[in-house]
């Protein structure tokens, strides 16, 4: 990693290097906590094979399972949640992995559409997820003073389908993750070198292009209908929230410095997909210490892509493998290896969130991560007892190192609480007929 | 470009226990037989005008690249770093799916950035005038018009040209003449009325119809090269539009059919056939070089060029040019090392040339082994692969997921068995009959074709069997022996063709079919018919549609 200037930067006490731009956000944030929030949602799909992955113990004294054991030296900052049921993914339309993603963080019924055709329903389609997802909330609140409102990854997506999107601006607005970690770099941090006088230029002309860009706009949606002028207005939303960050501080120096993302390679050949996922956690745990976004998603592939995990001796896909009966013991050993090696990347997100300090902690500390899933296990795809944890500290809003378990509470109320415990005090969450209140015993 | 892989190989009986619903859909399906694609009664469509629905269509990657190139002369595809289009009827180009997002907003940006540096080169190339001679801002204020007017795909209003030409004052104010082109160029590509096609239509409504209104010419003219050149107008479509003269469908037919015989129509013509026919995903797939030892991933372009440049041939050089000579045909296009491939003679050399094939083995595209390789597995072939993607993509006929709670788990490559035994259980199976019967059968017509489609008569020492059925549909069913005959059934097929021309209004039109399309459907299929299913003459016909020529009133807000 290259170290680049400091000079944009404050020592703090200890001798902790301080970004400016956490100094300006401290009154932003409904916190009191001097340090910015963070929130990323980490994705897998198909499930987790119960009985490995559910802790044995009580709620302050357990032992992970076989699925989370890389996670036990990361234990005092997890909340293991089971039998929490995605209730609003048993209603609307879909078909179980088209409702457990588009439901997972959105809590909203898929919309009635003509897109996709979907299993147990042959005269039916189905359109996008129906409404905003919880990191899209988060980032329109926590998200306005950072370069990105947010940041979405994919490992190996690839696909363009509502059995691809979790992340939802809002109904029928899937937001699609960026696949390539090259292009992410660019993205994010090709900004970040280069002579500040030819910056500066930029980002005076852009100003300037994007303001005439907004005005014609503008004009034109007057002109629409309805359903084409939304369509321009989602937009122009996109246009203005790039001019408003224009001048969002971005500069390399403390804790943030340039990720070296090496050599390029196959970003969507099979067996690159370890490497690939690390070198997206590196860059997005690296957009966060250099606080470019406050909010991202982390998607691990597709819920029914054929990836077959071929680094743990395996030679049948996933999806295949999620399909097999409880019994049959040597794939349901398969689907606990997927498991456990998931929570290792896990691990390793923390780790290197762990490894930037901030103020007397780490950003980890100050950072919420939500692992989530489509369905609780492949072989009957439900989407009641899911398999959720909670890790890193989220600036002391939960007491974390528990094991807590619910008996069908609905994950609307997962949804709203953790608004509530990144400082967005919503009372509820995606379909309010799903969604009774926070989820009791969460909230420190 | 690529659909997610949702089918995977066999179904287990104990699985399947207790899903009596799902497998009552499935085979309640199969009974009823598929109707034709949108009914109406004639009747309706008798009198007044049926335009349906014509939502705004934001460009795609393809069309961007094309726009840029026609427009400035910037042939560097700078769309290819784009997020790939959400797809949606397994088309990149469906209004309905296609937003834009902070990420493509700062895409566009980007590009737009990159092109204006690079056109500002040579601006002489570029400018209308001579700044020298006439003064940078007049020369500049008429380059804010004639570029505007060819990006926007009609002339720019008052307030759209004082806004460009404001940004131009301001760059040249701060910086020089040269920025402020830039900045104007940068604006007008992030621009919605360059990046999605607009329409308001004529002032007025048509007679006696107070919700429906003709397009006017400038709105015809994108329409025309979009749907035949995936691209904006050339002068001459221009020069038709600025003189209102694209106002009836003889002018419009004429513009079509001249168009129709440019190159960028055979490119947009592929483009559609790679989407229609799954062709993307040949990239992606891998074959395992222990049971294939003619495989190298370097024929996978390979094999995708001979489906296109023979597809191509069929549409825009053969004398019939019609859908059953896309199935039937007994050549393709090869260059040598294909031919190899194959164990045909012919081509010499990188060249692809025609090639007469064994009629008893080949047939049109269906038995090339893009299509072969891209439905089959690494290790096999797969019948339940290639009998959807006939149901699918020949017959129109959606098919299901599988059931959510069945045990999927692909049949072991068995030594002993032949690749059809191994699959039969589909057909022997209570739970996966329903949906299956729809595609194995179909599938198995395949099975004288490897997993990198060739030719074999014999599967693991036995013989092939290649005999196959269709079922459930409305002039093609019963048995059949080997691909080739089933080609010839699908080359007589109406079904077949109609499901052509729908698969084209999709395309062409940027949104599925609904009741409000049944209209313009009818007019489709009743020219096709009448052209003897020429599929130069549906792009034509496209043009002919009260869907391309009229559409509804738009009312602000409504």
């Amino acid at each position: 990693m290259k170290k680049l200037n400091r000079r944009h930067f404050l020592r703090g006490a200890g001798g902790v290097a301080i970004a400016l731009p956490f100094l300006g956000a401290m009154s932003e944030t409904a916190s009191a906590a001097p340090f910015p929030k963070r929130f990323i949602a980490f994705f897998t799909g198909l499930g987790q094979v119960k009985s490995a992955w559910a802790p044995s113990g009580t709620e302050t004294s357990f032992t992970l399972g076989p699925v989370l054991s890389p996670l036990a030296k990361h234990q005092s900052k997890l909340l293991v949640l089971s039998g929490i049921d995605m209730e609003s993914a048993y209603h609307g339309p879909g078909d179980p992995h088209q409702q457990g993603i588009a439901h997972s963080l959105s809590g909203t019924e898929l919309e009635v559409g003509n897109l996709f055709p979907y299993a147990c329903d042959p005269t039916a389609m189905v359109g996008w997820g129906g409404g905003i997802s919880v990191d899209q909330r988060l980032a329109n609140q926590l998200g306005q003073k950072t370069k990105f409102p947010s940041l979405e990854l994919g490992v190996q997506v690839q696909y363009t389908n509502v059995s691809s999107r979790f992340a939802y601006k809002g109904a029928a607005q899937p937001v699609p993750p960026e696949d390539s970690p090259y292009q992410l770099f660019t993205r994010v941090f090709g900004e970040l070198t280069g002579d500040p006088a030819v910056k500066q230029r930029l980002r005076a002309q852009r100003h300037k292009v994007l303001d005439a860009v907004q005005d014609d706009a503008k004009s034109l949606a007057l002109r629409l209908g309805a359903a084409d002028k939304q369509k321009l207005e989602h937009h122009l939303d996109a246009v203005s929230s790039i001019a408003a960050r224009l001048d969002a501080p971005r500069e390399i120096g403390g804790v943030c410095a340039l990720p070296d993302v090496g050599g390029e390679i196959d970003v969507y050949a099979n067996d690159n997909y370890p490497a690939i996922g690390k070198l997206q956690m590196d860059l997005l745990a690296m957009s966060i210490a250099c606080d470019l976004t406050r909010v991202a998603s982390l998607q691990w592939t597709s819920t029914q892509a054929g990836k077959v995990f071929t680094w743990l001796g395996q030679s049948e896909t996933h999806h295949s493998l999620s399909h097999s009966s409880l019994t049959d013991e040597a794939r349901q050993s398969q689907l606990v290896a997927i498991g456990n090696w998931h929570a290792k990347q896990l691990a390793y997100l923390m780790d290197k969130l762990a490894s930037f300090p901030e103020g007397n902690g780490t950003v980890l500390d100050n950072t919420m991560i939500l692992w989530c899933t489509d369905i609780a296990q492949g072989q009957s795809h439900a989407r009641r007892d899911m398999p959720y944890v909670l890790a890193g500290g989220a600036g002391g809003a939960l007491k974390m190192g528990r094991y807590l378990q619910y008996a069908g509470d609905h994950h609307n109320n997962l949804l709203v609480s953790i608004l509530n415990a990144m400082g967005v005090p919503d009372t509820t969450f995606g379909n309010p007929a799903y969604c009774t209140g926070l989820l009791p015993k969460l909230l420190g | 470009m690529s659909r997610t892989p949702r089918w995977s190989l066999s179904c287990s009986v104990a699985a399947l226990l207790g899903s009596v619903a799902v497998v009552g859909a499935c085979t309640g399906h199969l009974g009823d037989g598929p109707e034709p694609v949108v009914e109406v009664a004639a009747s309706v469509c008798a009198t007044g005008i049926h335009p349906g629905g014509a939502p705004i269509r934001r460009m795609t990657r393809f069309e961007y690249n094309n726009a840029v190139r026609d427009l400035l002369g910037d042939a560097t595809r700078p769309a290819d770093s784009f997020v790939a289009e959400e797809e949606a009827l397994g088309f990149n180009n469906q209004a309905t799916a296609l937003g834009v997002t902070q990420l493509l907003a700062e895409q566009f940006m980007e590009a737009s950035e990159g092109i204006a540096l690079r056109a500002a080169k040579d601006w002489q190339k570029l400018l209308p005038c001579d700044p020298q001679k006439m003064g940078e801002d007049a020369c500049a204020a008429q380059f804010v018009l004639a570029f505007g007017q060819r990006a926007f795909r009609r002339p720019l209003a008052e307030a759209e040209s004082a806004r460009l030409d404001q940004l131009y004052a301001w760059g040249k104010q701060q910086y020089d003449f040269s920025t402020g082109l830039q900045l104007v160029i940068q604006a007008v590509l992030q621009s919605g009325r360059f990046l999605y096609r607009v329409e308001m239509g004529m002032p007025d409504p048509v007679k006696e119809q107070s919700d429906v209104t003709a397009l006017d010419s400038w709105e015809v003219a994108t329409r025309l090269s979009f749907l035949i050149w995936s691209s904006i107008p050339d002068d001459e479509l221009f020069d038709a539009a600025a003189k209102g003269a694209l106002g009836d469908a003889a002018a419009i037919e004429k513009q079509a059919r001249r168009m129709l015989e440019d190159p960028r129509a055979r490119d947009a013509v592929a483009n559609f056939h790679a989407q229609w026919l799954g062709l993307g995903r040949i990239t992606t797939i891998t074959k395992d070089a222990a049971i294939y030892p003619a495989y190298s991933p370097a024929l996978r372009p390979l094999w995708q060029k001979e489906t296109l440049s023979f597809l191509d041939h069929v549409v825009f050089d053969d004398a019939k040019g019609d859908v059953k000579t896309m199935l039937t045909a007994p050549y393709s296009m090869m260059n040598a090392e294909l031919a190899a491939f194959y164990g045909v003679t012919g081509p010499k050399g990188a060249a692809f040339e025609q090639v007469s094939l064994n009629p008893q083995q080949r047939a049109g595209f269906l038995t090339q082994a893009s299509l072969l390789a891209v439905n089959a597995k690494p290790n096999q072939s797969s019948p339940i692969h290639r009998g959807k993607f006939v149901r699918e993509q020949l017959l129109c006929q959606p098919l299901q997921p599988p059931p959510n709670n069945v045990n999927i788990q692909p049949p072991e490559v068995d030594p002993k068995a032949t690749t059809r035994d191994k699959f039969a259980q589909h057909s022997s199976d209570p739970g996966c009959a329903g949906c299956h019967t729809l595609m194995d059968p179909i599938g198995f017509g395949f099975e004288h074709y490897d997993g990198i489609g060739q030719w074999r008569d014999q599967d693991h020492g036995f013989p092939v069997d290649a005999t196959g059925a269709i079922s459930a549909t409305r002039d093609s069913n019963g048995a059949f022996d080997g691909a080739v005959a089933l080609a010839a059934r699908l080359g007589e097929s109406a079904e077949v063709r109609e499901c052509v021309a729908t698969q084209w209004f999709r395309f062409g039109y940027g949104h599925g079919e609904e009741k409000a399309d049944a209209c313009a459907m009818a007019q489709l299929q009743e020219a096709f018919r009448a052209a003897d299913y020429n599929v130069k003459e549906l792009l034509v016909a496209l043009t002919r549609t009260d869907a391309f020529r009229y559409r509804q009133v738009v009312v602000a807000g409504k």
